[in-house]
């Protein structure tokens, strides 16, 4: 396969995953409109008692948004992509057309990687970057984040939301259901795992969970629920890497197999 | 046959080649043991109830499903060994044509395009036009009607330029107008431009109309094949005779055939052997008595009298 085939095959996933207006609005609600309204909370909490609430912005209201939406609702928006991404073509019936034109499966699969990737990206960018307006605009004389941060805080929320971005293309390549595939992702995300993140009885072995490991390299922590696991930055690149791959690869090999 | 020729000698070969291709979904036999040769530049169908193994059959040819046993050549070429070679020109048309619905007509040719290679999109516009959908090209297809996207299936079949179309049950959906211009571009295409077309349906007259040779399959096995002529009866024994009196021309006939009988105003003839060889002899004898013959037809056994006469042999015997 040629580098020119790749590259149109990642362009029409794209085309596929933002002409489709259910994901992409959903998608924008939770990756922009959730960005605007925390910060319209924060700054009217700021104006109405500025004496017990600080502003919605500067270096604490930057790295409080990306807590607060990067780990708990910019994933549904990566999830919801990379879903779409995953099961689109099986749920829409144009699996077996594009499997009977004789191009490998894999490469079918590895498509959809980068498409979602990038339209994720897309996505989060237009609410990073209220974040980031909002961080100058409503500091309100407090500090504002150094472009350092700014650049941390991205490369942090791209792997954070790309990780489950990819998982979320292995999965619903796995099941080929949009729905069974938001529900395991959803379930896992906002239930799951936090149940787990938080038995202490489980140990080190929380240390195998994914949010626990992306928690461990935030970029500006600040005191939040999160349990903060000592967990080893080998561990954390251990876990970082196996799980995308894992389920990744479950993706491919049902893709490969599966009956068109 | 050549064990592993290239595609380009494999034009010469035949298109689709099954030895004992069999498929099984647990205990129930889907296929069993099929033979076909389907030769290149032909139409062929393959003719057969609703759940006779055509799709099954189908989707094994494409590598959609994995046979349980058997060998598949396409256009001279192994499948799956070499599944990617041989379908890279071969367009195929599987059950109702599916798309995404929230893309336009050439977007979603434009995503098989940029599966099958570089020099696809080229092909996108003159297919759209030749099956009728260049006017609605940019529009989604949620709102094509289920003969649009007919349409746009055998469009997105076009696009490999190929040397081989496998269109199951392809009038689907299709108004009568729709039919004929279909049935019309099946024939150019193969007959005109030297593809192969293979096709199958559950709909004779379709059979009937557009394929040079078919077989038929009934639960999972092919019963039957050849060219529409020797599915149909093969030799006709029996012929009718117009003429003015009839009866001189029953006298002239009795005795030299094996049964002639009246039959709406004209003379129904049965004969011992071929009737197209002794439809000569009979008219020679009729002119002879001095009978002035204004009309001589072989009759023929259709297609649908045959096909129903093998699969409910079969249905019995079961």
């Amino acid at each position: 396969m040629t580098l020119t085939v790749a590259r149109r095959m990642v362009a029409s996933e794209i085309l596929k995953l933002r002409k489709r207006p259910s994901t992409m609005a959903w998608a924008l609600v939770f990756g922009a409109a959730s960005m605007v309204v925390y910060y319209a909370y924060f700054a009217l909490e700021h104006a109405s008692d500025p004496a017990h609430h600080g502003p919605a912005g500067g270096v604490m209201g930057f790295a409080r948004g990306l807590q607060g939406l990067a780990i708990l609702v910019w994933p549904l928006a990566a999830a919801m992509i990379g879903t779409e991404a995953g099961a689109g073509d099986i749920a829409a019936g144009v699996f077996r057309d594009l499997a009977a034109t004789g191009r490998p499966r894999l490469a079918l699969f590895l498509a959809r990687i980068p498409a979602a990737l990038a339209v994720t990206a897309g996505c989060l960018l237009v609410g990073f970057t209220v974040a980031v307006v909002a961080s100058f605009t409503l500091a309100d004389g407090s500090p504002t984040p150094a472009v350092g941060m700014i650049a941390a805080g991205a490369g942090w929320v791209l792997l954070a939301d790309g990780i489950v971005c990819v998982i979320a293309v292995g999965l619903g390549s796995l099941t080929g259901s949009r729905a069974i595939t938001l529900t395991a992702l959803i379930g896992w995300e906002l239930v799951v795992s936090p149940q787990l993140l938080y038995a202490s009885s489980l140990g080190a072995a929380r240390q195998a969970l994914l949010d626990g490991a992306l928690v461990r390299i935030e970029p500006r922590p600040i005191p939040h629920g999160t349990p903060h696991l000592s967990t080893s930055i080998g561990m954390v690149v251990l876990v970082m890497t196996l799980w995308p791959l894992v389920i990744a690869a479950l993706g491919a090999w049902r893709t490969a197999t599966r009956d068109a | 046959m050549p064990s592993d020729p290239s595609p380009a000698t494999a034009v010469e070969t035949a298109a689709v080649e099954t030895i004992g291709l069999t498929k099984r979904f647990g205990d129930r036999l889907a296929v069993d043991r099929v033979d076909l040769t389907v030769p290149s530049g032909s139409v062929y169908g393959l003719l057969g109830h609703n759940g006779a193994g055509k799709t099954t059959l189908i989707r094994m040819l494409l590598g959609l499903t994995a046979s349980s046993s058997g060998e598949i050549r396409l256009l001279g070429l192994p499948v799956p060994g070499r599944r990617a070679e041989a379908l890279a020109r071969v367009g195929a048309l599987v059950e109702e044509p599916r798309f995404h619905p929230h893309l336009t007509g050439r977007e979603n040719l434009r995503i098989v395009a940029d599966v099958r290679g570089p020099d696809t999109r080229t092909r996108i516009a003159p297919a759209l036009e030749r099956v009728g959908l260049g006017r609605r090209a940019d529009d989604r297809v949620g709102s094509y009607s289920l003969g649009m996207r007919q349409r746009l299936g055998v469009a997105r079949a076009l696009l490999a330029d190929p040397k081989l179309l496998i269109l199951d049950e392809p009038s689907n959906g299709l108004d009568p107008a729709g039919i004929v211009e279909f049935r019309q571009l099946i024939r150019s295409l193969a007959h005109d431009e030297g593809r192969t077309v293979f096709l199958s349906s559950h709909q004779l007259s379709e059979v009937e109309k557009v394929c040079d040779s078919a077989a038929i399959i009934d639960r999972g096995r092919v019963l039957e094949h050849g060219t529409i002529d020797e599915l149909a009866g093969g030799r006709a024994q029996a012929l009718t005779i117009g003429c003015e009196d009839r009866g001189a021309a029953l006298a002239a006939l009795t005795g030299f055939v094996r049964r002639v009988e009246c039959a709406e105003g004209l003379l129904r003839v049965t004969v011992d052997g071929d009737a197209r060889t002794a439809a000569a002899a009979l008219n020679a004898r009729l002119v002879a008595a001095g009978v002035d013959v204004w009309h001589l037809q072989l009759e023929r056994a259709t297609l649908e009298q045959r096909f129903l006469n093998i699969t409910s042999t079969v249905g019995a015997a079961a």
